[in-house]
């Protein structure tokens, strides 16, 4: 059977409507309406990138690409690999850098 | 954005996406096109306009990637794409919101098509504000391209009234592999001076694209102005050649014989300075330039291309010693002249103590030069000055620092040393070592300020500036010799890579030797125009926008 091609989305369940928004929630949405989520990721690219971070993670996909085989590797199986490692090796001064300027960010949008 | 790979192909869709473009062809792509969003930065993104945050249809999370099927626009985390797409048959293809990048949720994996690339670029392009000045027409801009020379291939003529069609044109007679626009010029009789300082300008990336992109046409010129003495018109003519392809050196003979009618007390042979001769080519731009035409914006800055590129401001405070009332003054500059931070030279607070200093004092720095720039100066007890508040003379102690930065950024360093006691004036060739990317925030007015107060917060006027602080050296002047008989030489940075301009000699040079050089004028421009401008070295687009070049990603 076809589907045609513009058909809406099915709407999400009604329950959902009443759902309190976490503060985690609450956060990204204030993050991201007040444009400080896209500078902060712009600062934490450039800092990952200045650490050597980046050059890294892209010699670790390329070692993984290779034993793997070259047409054998998709994106989500290089995420899968290299975000636990990624993730572990940020290095602290970049870690504590964000961190203080979420804080300040939270503290002037009085959450 | 990658700068065009030589080996790039286009790689083979999945049956997915072939499937997917039998059936729908480009209509998904262009209907998806009015969720794009560009960053100045050059990122893309897919934002659905109602939400600020979109959330999984499945679970309703909100973290991690994100996807939008190119067919009902349902928004899947990457856990759930499977599942929309077995609840959906073919519903195959769908877009990573972050990143505006193509999915296949069968294959699990990034796909790519060059027509999906190419609607997000076009819309990326569209997405740059307009210059208000736009009063170029479209038939002054055909003239420019043709003018660019022969030298350049031309590809059939292109309706510019389409913006999305983009034409790359590559110098296919160039001998070697330099980047566009690398040209010796010849010594026409100790004019390294001059020379030396125009290969800083050719490539100063503001200035270059304003000159390239026809801002200072000769035929309107000339049919404007009775006076034919025209400096923007001569360097408009050497931007012209330089680009043209041509790998021979270059006589700037032309612009040499308007630059000594400008400035007849230096028409000579003479060996002259080349900050001097720099101060006196923006001079003559802007007598020029704000002739022909009324150009100054509200609050009375010039809007000629020689202040619009280098002219900032600098900020002078004067504080009385007595009461602590600080007068201030601003002043706009088109350079910045530091003295050397020399050995003799020891950090002191105000009270004249000296600091202990830490550092190793015994090497020049530019960034210590930038300090002592800024530092406090007690101003000698000849020096008082009219106190306001206390209404009579006192000592003072003055501090600049830079109330506005301007695009690419001028530094002199004072070398030459004229001392009018003794009567006689030296070359200090001490070694300044200098960095190739440079932050001005602590030179920053702003900043200066703040540390006076102890760090305190508070809000500072042009604290909301959208001049960035960070800089990238894109062309270093360097002097070896005497006062008397010496050379310059100046090397510029294109794409990463150093080349030394020796009039009429480029060579490819290693960092190394450029850090050892002696510096005497460096040339830092803003980070995002200098990466900017390194992406369009390799691949020069026809813009359909007057003044910048845009990066187009993946277009070789």
């Amino acid at each position: 059977m076809r589907n045609s091609i513009n058909r809406p989305p099915t709407p999400v369940a009604e329950e959902d409507q009443d759902h309190q928004p976490t503060l985690q929630e609450i956060i990204n949405i204030k993050l991201i309406e007040s444009g400080e989520k896209e500078r902060l990721k712009e600062l934490l690219r450039e800092r990952l990138i200045e650490c050597g971070w980046r050059d890294e993670m892209k010699s670790l996909c390329r070692a993984f690409a290779r034993k793997k085989g070259r047409n054998n590797v998709t994106v989500d199986d290089l995420v899968q690999v290299i975000t636990p490692k990624g993730r572990a090796s940020v290095p602290d001064s970049v870690k504590a850098e964000l961190l203080q300027r979420i804080q300040t960010f939270l503290a002037s949008a009085s959450i | 954005m990658s700068t065009g790979n030589p080996s790039y192909t286009n790689p083979k869709p999945c049956k997915h996406l072939a499937d997917y473009k039998l059936r729908h062809g480009l209509t998904g792509y262009r209907s998806l096109q009015k969720l794009f969003k560009t960053t100045p930065n050059g990122r893309t993104s897919v934002e659905k306009p109602n939400t600020t945050m979109p959330r999984c249809n499945s679970c309703n999370g909100f973290q991690g990637r994100l996807y939008f099927c190119l067919i009902c626009s349902t928004v899947s985390c990457s856990d759930h794409t499977l599942l929309h797409n077995q609840s959906e048959n073919g519903h195959d293809v769908a877009v990573d919101m972050e990143r505006a990048e193509l999915y296949c949720c069968v294959c699990c994996d990034q796909v790519y098509d060059p027509d999906f690339d190419k609607a997000v670029m076009s819309k990326h392009i569209m997405g740059i504000p307009r210059d208000k000045n736009g009063d170029e027409s479209i038939g002054e801009r055909l003239v420019k391209r043709r003018r660019l020379g022969s030298g350049v291939v031309e590809e059939e003529l292109v309706d510019l009234s389409k913006s999305k069609q983009l034409v790359s044109m590559r110098d296919r007679r160039a001998k070697s592999c330099y980047p566009l626009g690398l040209r010796g010029l010849t010594n026409l009789g100790s004019t390294c001076f001059m020379n030396s300082v125009l290969q800083a300008l050719l490539h100063a990336p503001p200035f270059r694209n304003y000159f390239l992109s026809d801002g200072h046409n000769r035929e309107t010129c000339r049919k404007r102005s009775v006076d034919r003495l025209c400096l923007p018109c001569d360097i408009d003519a050497i931007f012209s050649a330089v680009f043209s392809g041509d790998r021979a050196p270059y006589s700037p003979a032309q612009f040499l014989y308007s630059w000594w009618q400008y400035s007849a007390n230096l028409a000579n042979y003479e060996q002259q300075d080349a900050h001097e001769f720099f101060i006196s080519v923006l001079d003559g731009i802007h007598e020029k330039e704000s002739k022909l035409s009324n150009r100054n914006r509200d609050n009375g800055d010039c809007l000629c291309i020689a202040h619009k590129v280098f002219s900032g401001q600098l900020r002078s405070d004067v504080t009385c010693m007595t009461c602590g009332f600080t007068s201030t003054t601003d002043e706009p500059c088109v350079d910045i002249s530091l003295d050397l931070d020399t050995n003799n030279f020891s950090p002191k607070n105000i009270a004249n103590k000296p600091i202990k200093s830490n550092e190793n004092s015994s090497i020049s720095t530019l960034l210590g030069c930038l300090d002592l720039f800024t530092r406090q100066e007690k101003l000698g007890s000849d020096q008082k000055l009219h106190c306001r508040n206390c209404q009579e003379m006192r000592d003072s102690v003055k501090q600049m620092s830079i109330k506005r930065l301007p695009l690419v950024l001028c530094l002199h360093i004072k070398r030459f040393e004229h001392s009018p006691v003794r009567r006689m004036s030296r070359k200090i060739d001490r070694h300044l070592h200098f960095p190739f990317s440079l932050d001005m925030t602590p030179y920053l007015s702003s900043s200066i300020v703040r540390n006076r107060f102890g760090n305190r917060i508070f809000a500072f006027e042009g604290d909301e500036s959208d001049i960035s602080t960070e800089f990238e050296i894109f062309a270093v002047v360097t002097h070896s010799g005497t006062l008397e008989s010496g050379h310059y030489v100046t090397y510029l940075r294109l794409s990463d890579q150093w080349y030394k301009c020796d009039d009429a000699w480029i060579t490819e040079v290693d960092e190394g030797l450029v850090r050892a050089s002696q510096c005497y004028v460096m040339f830092y421009v803003q980070k995002m125009l200098y990466h900017k401008a390194n992406e369009d070295l390799s691949c020069l687009p026809i813009s359909p926008r007057r003044d910048t070049f845009l990066p187009i990603a993946g277009c070789c």
